[in-house]
């Protein structure tokens, strides 16, 4: 079921900057949603919009099919936690979550077990009576979340609320942060720059750059099939090379033709194609696709990042989890299927009726 | 890093000094430097040396004397007519000068406890040296010694001027007037007194002052706590009001306050006290609206002691809320918007806003400097006595009016009529112990003194 509806949404400042270019978007209830997209792209303009702190410039704002565009923040059945967490730093925790309903002349018998309730879904039991001086960033998270949550909002917003935490308390607070929209069964928007963090927590993903949305789904889908190169370059690291169609299915780059899993495209077309790092496997030269030399290799932990060029002076992004000699002629191999073709400034739409004709074709077959 | 030091036993007892040390050590206990003089350590041998020379000199020619005429002030206490017969005439005896006796008795007792120190210093380098030779290590020498004081004792070196400073121009003062406090240095005894122990207190407390005392250490409190509270509340007020979303030429509306703040306080108290005058500008203005048919007495003598109190708050009130409104800016414009946000979307409106989060996070960064300013104001000699110098006088009190301060009334007993030296002694003292309590009470159970 739709719950909100951004409509034709246009954001201009009194300086003249555009921040938002005709958003359209639709969020369904029960989900968990990212808006993915580097400073500067609009994500955080768009979640004031929908909260109801910033006036869209033009275009409409929906609620459960109600124009919702110039209604109060207050009266909005959305809550948000902020980047900061905004938490007040003179009450203590109980206070701080029950701050809204003592603003709504809630009784005390019913703030009690709401503020109980509330701190035992974000695993915060026995924390009521600290001071939020006295606690440590991820404990000072859940609060704000719990303060979001104990009004029983049906949209739960989320500003970049992962940022300030180290790297392995973000991603304790990943999977907690899916767990508990899991229980609560709302709607999670989440902002994000990181990419990491947008594909492992939400159903869908909006990717977005320079105030339009560049695409949209679920993260296997922008991964894998990603529109253009800005998608690409963002989400995870990736080779992009350009190219040129043969014909369908059969695509020329780096002095070599390929088989490929596009098609739906013109013969002759300049292309761009992406190879994500992890697909290429190191073999012997005479078993590769194509023969490198490699420069640097990083080890990571989990995976060594290598660093080649092959005989055309084309860099090469290889993650292996096995090291190479450096200055060693190795061979790379890809599957058809690994190489995705990207057409230049080809919208989604476009891409996704190319696919869909493509792929009806194939079952015509 | 504020942990105390832990006392380190010293390598080697006096007793040890003194009963393995050679000639020289033994000597330092009574000529000191004289260890430094046989370590060749010239500058500090002869500085200490020459000093207890000076300073046995002056004790027996000046010192003995100075501290035995200190127990009693002075022998003479009143101007006396005797009969000299050895040159048999009648001669004048004028009474002893018992603030001179009195200081440099004081001075005396700072000098013999410097001599102390120096005693304790001179032991103290002579066992370093001891301990150095029976070890066999390197004593400096007088050149290492001196280049030291430059080096690794530059604080030292350093603080001595400062120490001097605050020795003899606040120390020294300070004991001064604290000593006066025991003694009966008033009109009766304006040359020649004595000790008289608590007998000033007593005066004070519960003899015929205390009928001033209590009621005016009442209003002072009131006034503190008033106009501390006033100033405050409605400089918070006034940053608010300026700070929010509708105020155009903010810049300007600060501006024009500030300029009040920057007008020297005697001026715009000395203006304020002319405007409010029975014949002031005030008067004139409603009597010319025909608001009152005659003028009132403000701050004048004949005012009413409840309406010259109300006005002396207001009028402070013009004075303090832009320094209070410049404050509260600076922390207003640094309070997080994200926190007004989520108490907007939780339904709060401006006073509730206002009231639940922006207000108690100002006070709890302002409290520590609310505290300071009710001392100050406890303290607020200027206000008084330039805009009613006390008045209206109270025939009930003794040397002072119903706008009157402690300190303002303390200033009354010594330069009015009254010269009640002692008695002004005291309220000094209560005064003090009274500012002492409230704010160590205050600053123990302010937040920010416990995050710091």
């Amino acid at each position: 079921m739709d719950i909100i509806k951004l409509k034709h949404i246009t954001k201009q400042y009194d300086d003249g900057f555009v921040a938002l270019k005709n958003i359209n978007l639709t969020i369904e209830s029960g989900k968990f949603y990212s808006l993915l997209g580097p400073s500067g792209s609009g994500k955080s303009t768009i979640l004031r919009i929908i909260a109801g702190f910033s006036q869209p410039s033009s275009g409409q704002v929906f609620f459960d099919g109600k124009d919702i565009t110039d209604l109060d923040a207050a009266k909005r059945h959305i809550n948000t936690v902020f980047q900061n967490y905004a938490l007040f730093p003179h009450l203590n925790v109980f206070e701080n979550v029950a701050f809204g309903l003592k603003i709504k002349k809630q009784p005390m018998d019913k703030i009690k077990p709401a503020v109980k309730e509330a701190l035992h879904m974000v695993r915060l039991d026995g924390y009521a009576n600290r001071e939020i001086s006295e606690l440590s960033g991820g404990q000072q998270q859940r609060v704000a979340i719990a303060r979001a949550i104990v009004n029983e909002p049906k949209v739960l917003l989320l500003d970049e609320s992962l940022s300030a935490l180290d790297k392995r308390l973000r991603k304790d607070m990943q999977f907690e942060l899916r767990a508990i929209q899991k229980k609560l069964g709302i709607t999670f928007i989440f902002v994000t720059h990181d990419q990491e963090e947008a594909l492992s927590m939400s159903d869908e993903i909006f990717v977005l750059n320079d105030g339009m949305i560049q695409q949209s789904g679920s993260p296997v889908a922008i991964y894998d099939e990603p529109v253009n190169d800005f998608v690409a370059r963002f989400i995870g690291d990736s080779n992009i090379l350009s190219g040129r169609m043969i014909k369908d299915y059969e695509v020329e780059f780096a002095n070599n033709k390929f088989k490929c899993a596009d098609g739906g495209i013109k013969p002759n077309e300049k292309v761009e194609v992406v190879i994500r790092p992890e697909d290429l496997d190191i073999v012997a030269p005479e078993k590769g696709n194509i023969v490198v030399t490699a420069q640097t290799q990083l080890f990571l932990g989990d995976h060594f990042e290598i660093k080649a060029v092959d005989a055309n002076e084309n860099e090469w992004l290889i993650h292996s989890t096995n090291g190479v000699k450096l200055g060693e002629r190795v061979g790379l191999f890809f599957d058809p299927e690994d190489i995705h073709v990207m057409r230049l400034n080809e919208s989604q739409e476009d891409f996704d009726a190319r696919i869909e004709k493509y792929e009806g074709d194939e079952n015509e077959n | 890093m504020f942990l105390k030091k832990k006392h380190v036993a010293p390598k080697a007892t006096y007793r040890e000094v003194w009963s393995k040390g050679d000639i020289a050590t033994k000597l330092s206990f009574f000529i000191m430097g004289s260890n430094a003089l046989a370590n060749k350590q010239w500058v500090k041998g002869l500085a200490l040396l020459i000093s207890e020379i000076v300073f046995i000199v002056w004790f027996i020619f000046s010192g003995i004397s100075t501290l035995g005429i200190l127990a009693t002030l002075g022998p003479i206490k009143s101007k006396k007519v005797v009969y000299d017969a050895a040159q048999g005439v009648y001669i004048t005896k004028q009474p002893s000068n018992s603030v001179l006796i009195l200081l440099f008795g004081v001075l005396a007792i700072i000098l013999c406890i410097a001599m102390i120190y120096l005693y304790i210093v001179n032991l103290r380098s002579t066992r370093h040296n001891y301990i150095l030779k029976r070890d066999g290590e390197h004593i400096p020498t007088n050149v290492q010694e001196l280049k030291s004081l430059l080096d690794t004792r530059l604080h030292a070196t350093l603080m001595v001027i400062p120490l001097l400073g605050i020795l003899f121009f606040t120390v020294l003062p300070t004991v001064f007037m604290i000593s006066m406090a025991f003694t009966n240095y008033d009109r009766q005894h304006p040359i020649a007194f004595s000790w008289t122990g608590f007998q000033a207190f007593g005066n004070v407390l519960s003899g015929d002052l205390a009928g001033t005392f209590f009621p005016v250490l009442g209003w002072t409190l009131i006034w503190a706590v008033a106009a501390t509270a006033t100033t405050f509340f409605f400089g918070v007020l006034l940053a608010m009001l300026i700070e929010s979303k509708g105020i155009k030429y903010k810049a300007f509306w600060r501006t024009v306050f500030v300029i009040i703040w920057a007008v020297p306080q005697f001026v715009s108290l000395l203006m304020m006290a002319q405007f409010l005058d029975y014949q002031g500008a005030l008067n004139n203005i409603l009597m010319n609206l025909h608001w009152i048919s005659s003028p009132i007495h403000f701050i004048d003598n004949q005012a009413s002691p409840l309406v010259a109190r109300i006005t002396v708050i207001l009028v402070n009130m013009w004075i303090g809320i832009p320094v209070s409104m410049l404050v509260s800016t600076a922390i207003i414009q640094n309070l997080p918007e994200d926190q007004i946000e989520a108490a907007k979307i939780d339904g709060a409106n401006a006073v509730q806003i206002f009231r639940s989060i922006t207000f108690p996070q100002i006070l709890f960064v302002m409290a520590p400097s609310l505290i300071q300013q009710f001392i100050g104001n406890i303290n607020n000699f200027n206000v008084i006595f330039l805009l009613t110098g006390g008045a209206p006088m109270n025939s009930k009190y003794n040397g002072a009016g119903s706008t009157d301060l402690l300190v303002t009334w303390l200033y009354n007993l010594t330069f009015g009529q009254e010269q009640r030296y002692n008695a002004s002694a005291v309220l000094g003292i209560l005064i003090f112990i009274i500012s002492a309590v409230v704010s160590l009470i205050a600053y123990r159970h302010t937040n920010a003194y416990k995050e710091g």
